[in-house]
């Protein structure tokens, strides 16, 4: 009754603007262990120290690649879902949670291994690199969680809600994806 | 529909839950502001508390008062007290979330129960900070916490723990609480307030928040590296295994200087609501104005390693630091001027408000003057960690934050509470409260000068500071009392004091324009906004009355307020706002119980208790507000 | 005008010297000096600020029942004032102040070049005493540093547990003492005297009673003190070796250890417990036997010996001369 005479122009809903926001923060936490890789290596002459191997290279790339390609079906979903596509936004926010939670899974099981070959009690590049490292699958985890979520959610319908939630969610995941790529970059840079 | 039956409808949507659940339950901004208010004041006094002991144990010199263990723990806590549980929750929680969506017209914040969430997470963190104090092993390695001191080969117990994952616990609280400020001012602006409409006030809470998202993520960083270090045996910090002890500096600096200006922005934000109102004309260079307080933001991200001029570092560091310290004063002298300016251009009315707004200048002047002595590196490096600097922030935070705080609690005092507070009494506790400030952090400048060092439990007689440290710690009391007289006249007035009314001031702002205290949908109609100064524009104001009448921007189809864009404010959307939410407060529980679990070293059970705060998060979006 | 003079009084008065020889504004050195003289230049031109800020606020109560700045000036006047006072003075003034002091001043105080300087002494921070360690000498004393007078000496600063601060007020600013580095002072001091300082950093329980003493003497007596203090002791105790030797050094001895302060001329050593308390035959009894008393949560334990014992065990420390 009162909102019909209201002149609505087309924006970016609230949500979308606290997905922003919190990306930010979570960032700029990415922004200061991988400054304290950083920092660090500029304090040792060696970086790995001595008699630490150097962490893979070819798993890590071809996990981070498929982890990437996501964001395709996430902006799909996202579009989808914005226009009204049920059926389109689950199928697309499904097939990528099926890649995210086989790469979640993948990680997990390398990272226990991981800190069982580079043990953080014995250095700092250590200790920084498993930080690191852990700090990205628990943010993909954190992905993972509301990926799924959203299937079981927009499996039966759209609300401007569920909508809202889709779209902060596909831009989590973009910047998650990005943090992944730089995380990915200083692993591989341990070979330089 | 006449106007009274259309208000009558408002009341109905919007009744609240009674009773001590509804308060447990409430997603209302300023319910919750009050929340934070009361909460903030008790932590005030207990940092207070902890500072009139120190100045106790301080009043002679080789004291035996108390032990050295217990004043380390004293002095710390009381640093993290005031930081942490007392003035950012204060300006942010407390008075940011109360009148920021009344300052820009809107019904509440923009993501309510996450409002709630972060207020009981804040409850939640201080009790855990303060559970320390029940096994008398609370934070003992002063409010920075360096390392090595602050590793388990020289601090053992649980006192650093508690620091390590309290600031990580309190740290995501004021995160949330500041995305939501952000996302407030810029997507539910009142229509018609595009950014050179809003108040001031508001800019300041933008900087601070914006501050905040972007400080507190090397403070969690830091934090982090601790406990893996302290619990789990990793190296950050230690040289033998290719750390560095000035790593926690860095990032700890990174914070905490971005901090100091978190603290004092929403200060000035409030200055920058009582001058205008007072001097009875706007602010003097408004756009100089809302720039320098973004600029402070921004430049003071540039200067952390002013904090460790004494560390070694290189010339070249010295220098570029030294810089950005010096360019930092412009926005603050800016503001000065503006204020003193507009004080002159306008017919001031000197009451209590403005009183201490005055006290306010001053205070800042003289910690801002010492602050310029610090940017010079060698006085710096002769001043830092004495009671010169102790002397300097304290003017800045007592002087600079908490006298607005202390204005502003006077000045909102009627609308939140609809009754006047005692001005006669009032005037009294700014020249006490005055008067005791600078008895208690002005001689400090001197005796630091004279040598004494900070965070010392005692000194020894004969070094000529005997003298000072007994003025301080009788200012120190004296500034008690002004504080227990604004305390006794606040209570008092509550019951006692005559009704306000809607404008007892004539402020130029938003929330001036609704009831005594302000019903619980602020607004019956939506304001359309044509000027920085809303109150004083009575054709825009009477163009709303027209509106209600005809049930224009009523928005009474449920829990309604509009979203509009962040530039020019125009209309996007219609969003329904939730009812009370009982699962912020669950999820607060769960995550105060799961750091308990990790403290002690119960990983598994901590798990699992934030795996159970995951949960909640479930019942919580199962909620959605607007759908059938 | 006359409300700033009074502030101002007490304050010049206060540190212009009648302090203890803490005081930074009682500089015996070019480097304090030139810390001293730009602080009170920073402090009068601060002083005419701030009674400028004040004028402004006073003029504002004064002039309250007036809607115009003196003159019937208005906003555009008031904007101009803003912008001149509070942009174009304090960039103008800051930075002449950047250049002077960050340029000038600081290369006095800066840190000296390796080799730079005619001697070099090792000071390491333990919780809660200074190790000093003079380079090309065998002597190692504690918590009181004597240097030649008048001579450019070189502190290399380091620490052997936790972050600590070495500031001697009078003679030059702080530089902390970081694990894993060395940081570099110059020490000159103009006159003989005894300048006293104490550790910047907090560093623990006993932080506040963490002193050291520059003993600046002329070259001669210092030499003599250097060479006295380089000499192993002749004298050895089976108490002490049975009760102390654990953590104190006495050279010479089979005392080896570096858990507590070296010992060997302990006795002729102005003061106890990091110049805590006057180096007196009662002073160093209540210390021997009630460290804890005198330093709570200091690393010297209270040990349960006899009377005979105590009082045998002090006449051996006292004759560590």
């Amino acid at each position: 009754m009162t909102t019909a005479t209201l002149p609505v122009r087309a924006a970016h809903p609230k949500g979308w603007w606290g997905a922003v926001i919190f990306v930010a923060t979570e960032a700029t936490l990415f922004g200061t262990l991988v400054g304290t890789y950083v920092y660090l290596r500029f304090h040792n002459a060696h970086w790995p120290p001595p008699g630490v191997p150097k962490p893979p290279l070819l798993t890590p790339t071809l996990l981070t690649a498929a982890l990437l390609l996501t964001s395709i079906p996430m902006y799909i979903a996202s579009r989808a879902a914005g226009a009204g596509r049920r059926e389109t936004a689950w199928r697309a926010t499904t097939a990528a949670f099926a890649v995210q939670l086989v790469y979640l899974v993948w990680q997990l099981h390398d990272y226990v291994h991981t800190i069982d070959v580079y043990d953080p009690q014995q250095s700092a590049w250590a200790s920084i690199f498993v930080t690191l490292l852990g700090a990205d699958h628990l943010h993909v985890l954190v992905g993972v969680l509301l990926s799924a979520w959203f299937v079981v959610r927009i499996s039966s319908r759209l609300t401007r809600y569920r909508i809202v939630g889709l779209q902060s969610t596909a831009f989590y995941w973009h910047a998650v994806n990005v943090i992944t790529l730089v995380v990915l970059v200083v692993q591989l840079s341990t070979h330089l | 529909m006449a106007v009274v039956e259309r208000i009558e409808h408002l009341e109905e949507l919007w009744l609240e839950r009674p009773g001590v659940l509804g308060w447990l339950t409430t997603v209302d901004h300023k319910r919750i502001g009050i929340l934070y208010f009361w909460t903030t004041i008790v932590f005030f006094a207990a940092g207070g508390t902890e500072a009139l002991l120190m100045r106790t144990q301080l009043a002679q010199a080789d004291a035996r008062v108390l032990s050295p263990e217990t004043y380390d723990q004293l002095m710390t806590m009381h640093g993290v007290t005031m930081i942490f549980f007392f003035i950012i929750p204060m300006t942010t929680g407390a008075f940011g979330n109360y009148l920021v969506p009344l300052m820009i017209g809107a019904r509440d914040m923009a993501f309510p129960r996450l409002n709630a969430l972060s207020f009981w997470l804040f409850a939640g963190s201080g009790i855990f900070m303060y559970s320390s104090f029940l096994i008398g092993e609370a934070p003992n390695a002063g409010w920075f916490d360096y390392v090595p001191l602050a590793l388990r080969q020289y601090n053992g117990g649980l006192n650093v723990d508690f620091y390590a994952l309290g600031l990580i616990f309190n740290g995501a609280a004021s995160t949330i609480g500041a995305l939501n400020l952000i996302v407030t001012i810029f997507k539910l602006r009142a229509p018609g307030m595009s950014w050179n409409r809003m108040p001031l006030f508001c800019f300041a809470l933008l900087a601070a928040s914006l501050s905040l998202i972007f400080a507190l993520p090397a403070l969690t960083a830091d934090c982090i590296f601790l406990e893996l270090q302290r619990k789990l045996g990793f190296h950050f910090f230690d040289v033998a295994h290719g750390g560095d002890p000035l790593l926690w500096q860095h990032l700890f600096w990174l914070f905490g200087h971005p901090e100091v200006y978190i603290i004092v922005l929403p200060a000035f934000g409030i200055a920058t609501s009582i001058i205008p109102t007072f001097a009875r004309r706007r602010m003097v260079a408004f756009p100089l104005v809302a720039m320098a307080e973004l600029l402070v933001a921004f430049i003071g991200f540039g200067v952390w390693a002013h904090h460790m001029f004494a560390t070694g570092i290189s010339t070249a560091t010295l220098v570029f630091f030294a810089a950005a310290s010096m360019m930092v004063v412009v926005p603050s002298t800016i503001q000065v001027y503006a204020w003193l300016m507009t004080v002159n251009l306008g017919t001031p009315d000197f009451r209590a408000p403005l009183m201490f707004i005055g006290g306010f200048i001053i205070f800042f002047v003289i910690g801002g003057l010492s602050g310029i002595m610090f940017a010079a590196v060698p006085v710096d490096q002769a001043t830092t960690d004495t009671y010169f600097v102790v002397a300097h922030f304290h003017f800045i935070i007592f002087g600079a934050a908490v006298f607005p705080l202390l204005g502003g609690i006077y000045y909102w005092f009627p609308k939140v509470t609809g009754r006047m507070y005692d001005e006669r009494l009032a005037r009294w506790s700014f020249w006490l409260t005055f008067v005791g400030t600078s008895l208690t952090f002005f001689p400090m400048h001197i005796v630091g000068l004279l040598g004494m060092t900070r965070r010392v439990y005692t000194y020894r007689h004969g070094l000529g500071w005997d003298a000072y440290n007994l003025v301080e710690t009788i200012g120190g009391f004296v500034l008690a009392a002004g504080l227990l007289l604004i305390a006794f006249n606040i209570v008092r007035s509550l019951r006692a004091g005559e009704l306000a009314g809607r404008d007892p001031f004539h402020g130029g702002t938003l929330e001036w324009t609704v009831p005594s205290p302000p019903p619980h949908y602020n607004f019956a109609v939506i304001p359309t906004v044509t000027s920085a100064y809303p109150n004083w524009d009575a054709r825009a104001r009477e163009a709303d009355l027209r509106r209600l009448e005809r049930g224009e921007l009523v928005l009474d189809g449920g829990h309604e307020t509009p979203a509009t864009t962040v530039n020019d404010a125009q209309v996007t959307e219609i969003l329904e706002m939730p009812p009370e939410s009982p699962w912020p407060i669950v999820l607060a529980l769960a995550v105060t119980i799961s750091a308990f679990f990790l403290l002690t070293e119960h990983y598994a059970t901590a798990a699992g208790f934030l795996t159970l705060a995951v949960l909640t998060l479930a019942g919580w979006h199962a909620q959605e507000p607007g759908e059938a | 005008m006359t409300r700033v003079a009074l502030l101002v009084l007490p304050l010049v008065l206060a540190v212009a010297g009648c302090g203890g020889n803490q005081n930074t504004l009682d500089p015996a050195s070019h480097a304090e000096r030139s810390i001293s003289n730009l602080f009170w230049v920073m402090f009068g031109v601060a002083i005419v600020g701030f009674a400028f800020i004040v004028f402004l606020l006073f003029l504002g109560w004064v002039r309250r029942e007036q809607p115009s700045l003196p003159g019937g000036r208005g906003e555009a006047a008031a904007t101009r004032i803003v912008l001149g006072f509070g942009v174009a003075l304090p960039i103008v003034l800051l930075s002449a102040l950047f250049i002077w002091s960050d340029f000038f001043v600081v290369r006095s105080t800066a840190a000296p070049a390796k080799g730079s300087t005619a001697l070099t002494i090792h000071v390491t921070g333990h919780q809660w005493w200074w190790e000093v360690r003079y380079e090309n000498s065998t002597a190692v004393t504690a918590n009181e540093i004597h240097i030649p007078v008048g001579t450019r000496v070189g502190l290399v600063l380091t620490t052997a547990d936790v972050i600590h601060s070495f500031w001697v007020p009078e003679l030059n600013r702080k530089v902390d003492m970081i694990p894993g580095r060395e940081n570099r002072l110059l020490l000159v001091a103009d006159h003989p005297g005894i300048y006293r300082g104490q550790c910047a950093e907090f560093c623990g329980l006993q932080h506040a009673y963490m002193a050291v003493e520059v003993i600046a003497q002329p070259k001669a007596q210092f030499e003599a003190w250097l060479a006295h203090n380089a000499q192993p002791s002749a004298r050895r105790d089976a108490l002490f070796a049975e009760n102390c030797s654990g953590c104190h050094e006495v050279r010479g001895t089979t005392a080896h250890a570096d858990v507590g302060p070296d010992l060997t001329h302990f006795a002729s050593r102005r003061t106890l417990a990091a110049v805590t308390l006057p180096n007196t035959p009662k002073n160093l009894r209540d210390w021997l036997r009630d460290p804890q008393h005198v330093k709570p949560g200091n690393r010297m334990p209270n040990l349960e010996l006899s009377d005979a014992d105590w009082r045998a065990l002090q006449r051996y420390v006292e004759s560590l001369r």
